[in-house]
C-alpha cells in the first residue's frame, strides 16, 4: 500500500488562525470528511502558547506584559509546558490517524524526534535525544519542541524546529518548563548569524524535514497542495 | 450496572498518565464517544473517550492527579446509582486497551481480561493509587479541594491552565470572574487575584477547610531557595546560566551599571560575641582575638549553609564555589588590598586570626604576593574602628558579595520586655544582583546574625 502525504506550506500565519484550521482538519479527519494523512507547515509571528503542563514559573512576565509588547499567549490543548513560536521557526503541524499507523503516541512521539534528528543531521547539525526529555538536543541546547493532542486517534499541534529564529525572543519564557535550558538554531549552530527574511537554509530545512516525515511515517510520495486546496481548507476552518 | 473507566495505556511504554482536566462533571448523562477527560503523558496530551453511556456517577481521582496505568478514573451507571467510594457492588471494567479508532470495534461492555501490561505494569497497585503531581498540592489547596466534590452544580468553568496555576498560588477560583468563554476563568484572570487574597485565606470557605495547610502557606512568605549542585569534587560547579537569569542580568545591566548592586542592612546584638572575645583574651596565650575574626568565622560558617551567595559572576555562567575563601579588606597607605584566608570556614577562630594579623601587616608592608589576594569568593569590609555605624561596600569582582561591617555602639533596644543598653552592630551585604536574589542575600544575612548572635554555634 502506498499512502500519499498531503503536504500544505501555509507561509507566515497568525497562531490563532491555524490553531482553528488544526481543529477543523482533525475533525473533518474523524467524520470521514477528509482521509488521507496531512502535514501542515508555518512560520508564526512571536507568539507564546501554553501547554497543559504549564508552571506558573515558566512566565516570568505576567500574559498582559507579553501583549503589551505585541506577544499574544494563547492556552493551547496540546501537551507539554509553554513555548514560543516566531519567523524564522518551522513549525509543523501533522494531521495524521494514527490507528492506520500505529497507535501508540511515544512511537509517534519518537518517530517526529527521528524525522527532525535525521533532517538535522544533512544539514549538517549533530542532534539527538535526550531521555525524558522531549524534543530535539544538539550539545545541550535545545533546537526542537514537541507537543501533540490526540483526539481519538488523531493528531494536531505538533513541533516547532528553529531555523533561523531570532533566539532572543525566548528570553520571555522559560522554555518547556526546564529551568537552564539554553534555545539554538540551525543558523546559530552553523555560525550564519544573518537572518534574511526566508534565506536558502529555511528552504534546505522545510524539504529535508518533510523528505523525512514521508520516510519516517511511510508514506510513499508526498504532494503538495496549491493555493486552491489551501483556500479549500481555510474555508472548511472558518465553517467550524 | 456500574462500569469503571480506567486510564487507559496511550502506549506500551506508557506507565502513568496526568488527569488534566474533567470535561464531564458528576451527575451529567455520557453517550458513547463523549470526551470524559484528558489525559497527559510525556507532551502528549489525549482524550479519554467513554466507551459505554449511562451518567457519570463518580469522579475518582481530582483533576491533577497522576493515575497508574489501569487504575479506576470514573464511574459510569445508571443516574441515581449509589456509589460506595468508588466501589460499586457490581462493576464491569471499561478496559485497558486505548479509545477506539475507526479500527477497533467500539461495542466492549463485558470486562475483557486484564491485559498483561495492566499485571506487570503497576505491581502492588492495589491501594489508591493517586498521587498528586510534584509541585502541585492538590489536595491540601483551596481551588483543588473545591473542584472533585462541587458535582455539576458548583462546578468553576476555568481553563485547566488557570485550574493548575491557581492550584499553585493557593487562589481561590470562585472569587475570580473569568474572561474566557462562557465566563471560564483563564490564566489572564488570575493576575491580581493572588494579591486580592487575604493573606490568612478568611474569605475563602475552602480554605477553613484545610486550615493545617493553607494558611501556614499563606502566612510564612515561602523564599525560594538557589539549589547549588554538590560537588563532583571539582573545588566549583560552573552553572550556564538561564533564560531568565539572563534577562534578569541584562536588563538590571542596563539600568544601573556593569554591577547591578543592592544592599541588605541588618542589626546584630553583639552582647554574647563580647563575652566571647573576653573569655577568649583570658586565655592569655596565642593571637588576640578580634570583632573582625569572629565575623570572618561566622560569614565562612554562613557561606556554608548558603551556597548560593559563595559564587562568581562569570559572564555566561554563575561559578558556585564549593570552597569558601573569604577575602577582607585592609586599608595600606594610598589604597586598599584584600587578602584572602583560604577555606576560611575549614579554620578555627585562633588560626583565622592568626592569619588575619599576618596578613594585614604584610598588607601594609606591600608583601603581599598575588596568589595572597586574589581568588577570594566573598569579602569583608570592616570600618567599625574608624567610627563608622554602617556603610555600603563596593564589590570585588568576580565575587558577588561583600558585608560591610560598622562599629559596636551601646543602643537602648527592646530586650526581654524592657529597654535595655545592648552592643550593637550593624551589618550591610552588596549583593550583584545578577546571581544574589533579594530573598537568597536575607536569607545569608539571617544565618549570619544568628551564628553572631550565639556565637557557640562557631565553636560546633
Amino acid at each position: 500500500m502506498s499512502r500519499r502525504l498531503l503536504v500544505m506550506d501555509l507561509g507566515r500565519r497568525a497562531y490563532q488562525d491555524v490553531l482553528e484550521l488544526q481543529r477543523a482538519l482533525c475533525r473533518e479527519r474523524l467524520d470521514g470528511r477528509r482521509g488521507e494523512d496531512l502535514l501542515l507547515l508555518v512560520e508564526h509571528e512571536p507568539v507564546v502558547t501554553l501547554g497543559r503542563s504549564t508552571r506558573a514559573s515558566s512566565l516570568p512576565l505576567p500574559p498582559a506584559a507579553l501583549e503589551a509588547r505585541g506577544i499574544p499567549v494563547v492556552e493551547v490543548e496540546r501537551g507539554g509546558d509553554v513555548t514560543y513560536h516566531a519567523p524564522g521557526q518551522l513549525v509543523g503541524y501533522p494531521i495524521l490517524h494514527l490507528s492506520e499507523h500505529r497507535e501508540d503516541l511515544h512511537w509517534y512521539l519518537r518517530g517526529l524526534e527521528g524525522v527532525l534528528i535525521d533532517a538535522l543531521h544533512e544539514l549538517g547539525v549533530a542532534a539527538g535525544r535526550v531521555a525524558g526529555l522531549t524534543g530535539v538536543w544538539t550539545g545541550g541546547r535545545k533546537i526542537a519542541s514537541i507537543g501533540i493532542h490526540v483526539k481519538q486517534w488523531v493528531t494536531y499541534h505538533g513541533f516547532a524546529l528553529n531555523v533561523t529564529t531570532d533566539l532572543s525572543g525566548f528570553d520571555v519564557i522559560v522554555p518547556c518548563g526546564i529551568d537552564g535550558v539554553v534555545m539554538t538554531s540551525v543558523a546559530a549552530e552553523l555560525g550564519s548569524p544573518e537572518r534574511p527574511e526566508r534565506p536558502a537554509l529555511w528552504d534546505a530545512a522545510r524539504d529535508r524535514v518533510v523528505r523525512g516525515f514521508a520516510q519516517g511515517f511511510g508514506f510513499g510520495g508526498t504532494e503538495w497542495l496549491d493555493e486552491d486546496a489551501l483556500r479549500g481548507v481555510a474555508r472548511s476552518g472558518e465553517r467550524g | 450496572m456500574t462500569t469503571k473507566v480506567v486510564m487507559e495505556a496511550l502506549s506500551p511504554t506508557m506507565e502513568e498518565g496526568r488527569l488534566v482536566e474533567w470535561k464531564k462533571g458528576e451527575g451529567e448523562p455520557v453517550a458513547v464517544g463523549d470526551v470524559l477527560a484528558e489525559v497527559e503523558t510525556d507532551k502528549a496530551v489525549m482524550e479519554l473517550v467513554a466507551r459505554t453511556g449511562g451518567t457519570l456517577l463518580k469522579q475518582v481521582v481530582p483533576a491533577g492527579a497522576t493515575v497508574p496505568v489501569s487504575e479506576l478514573v470514573a464511574l459510569i451507571g445508571e443516574p441515581g446509582e449509589s456509589v460506595d467510594n468508588g466501589k460499586p457492588a457490581r462493576a464491569q471494567e471499561q478496559g485497558t486497551q486505548p479509545a477506539p479508532g475507526r479500527n477497533q470495534p467500539t461495542s466492549m461492555p463485558p470486562a475483557p481480561e486484564p491485559s498483561p501490561r495492566a499485571a506487570s505494569g503497576s505491581a502492588g497497585a492495589s491501594g489508591p493509587a493517586v498521587k498528586p503531581t510534584a509541585g502541585q498540592a492538590a489536595p491540601s489547596t483551596p481551588a483543588a479541594a473545591a473542584t472533585p466534590a462541587g458535582a455539576a452544580a458548583g462546578r468553576i468553568k476555568a481553563s485547566p491552565l488557570a485550574r493548575r496555576i491557581a492550584a499553585e498560588r493557593g487562589i481561590d477560583l470562585t472569587a475570580v470572574s473569568g474572561s474566557g468563554p462562557e465566563g471560564r476563568v483563564v490564566l489572564r484572570d488570575l493576575e491580581g487575584a493572588a494579591a486580592a487574597e487575604t493573606p490568612a485565606g478568611g474569605r475563602s470557605p475552602a480554605a477553613s477547610a484545610a486550615p493545617a495547610a493553607a494558611p501556614a502557606a499563606a502566612a510564612a512568605p515561602v523564599a525560594p531557595r538557589i539549589v547549588v549542585p554538590p560537588s563532583d569534587g571539582a573545588p566549583y560547579t560552573d552553572v550556564p546560566l538561564t533564560q531568565l537569569r539572563k534577562t534578569i542580568a541584562r536588563r538590571l545591566v542596563q539600568s544601573i551599571g556593569p554591577i547591578p548592586t543592592f544592599y541588605l542592612t541588618t542589626e546584630v546584638d553583639m552582647e554574647r560575641a563580647w563575652d566571647a572575645r573576653e573569655a577568649l583574651k583570658t586565655l592569655g596565650d596565642g593571637p588576640k582575638v578580634s570583632f573582625n575574626d569572629i565575623i570572618l568565622k561566622a560569614v565562612a560558617s554562613a557561606l556554608r549553609q548558603h551556597p548560593a551567595c559563595n559564587a562568581w559572576w562569570q559572564d555566561d555562567r554563575i561559578r558556585y564555589w564549593h570552597e569558601i575563601h573569604v577575602s577582607m579588606a585592609v586599608a595600606i597607605e594610598d589604597g586598599l588590598i584584600t587578602p584572602v584566608i583560604r577555606h576560611t570556614d575549614r579554620k578555627s577562630l585562633r588560626e583565622i586570626a592568626a592569619e588575619a594579623q599576618d596578613l594585614a601587616a604584610r598588607a601594609r608592608s606591600r608583601r603581599l604576593t598575588p596568589e595572597e589576594y586574589t581568588g577570594g569568593t566573598f569579602s569583608v569590609s570592616n570600618l567599625g574602628m574608624l567610627d563608622i555605624d554602617e556603610f555600603t561596600a563596593v564589590i570585588n569582582p568576580p565575587e558577588t558579595g561583600i558585608l560591610a561591617v560598622g562599629r559596636i555602639v551601646d543602643k537602648p533596644v527592646a530586650h526581654d520586655g524592657q529597654v535595655a543598653l545592648r552592643r550593637r552592630m550593624r551589618l550591610t551585604m552588596s549583593c550583584d544582583h545578577r546571581v544574589i536574589d533579594g530573598a537568597t542575600g536575607a536569607q545569608f544575612l539571617k544565618t549570619l546574625k544568628a551564628m553572631l548572635e550565639n556565637p557557640l554555634v562557631l565553636v560546633w
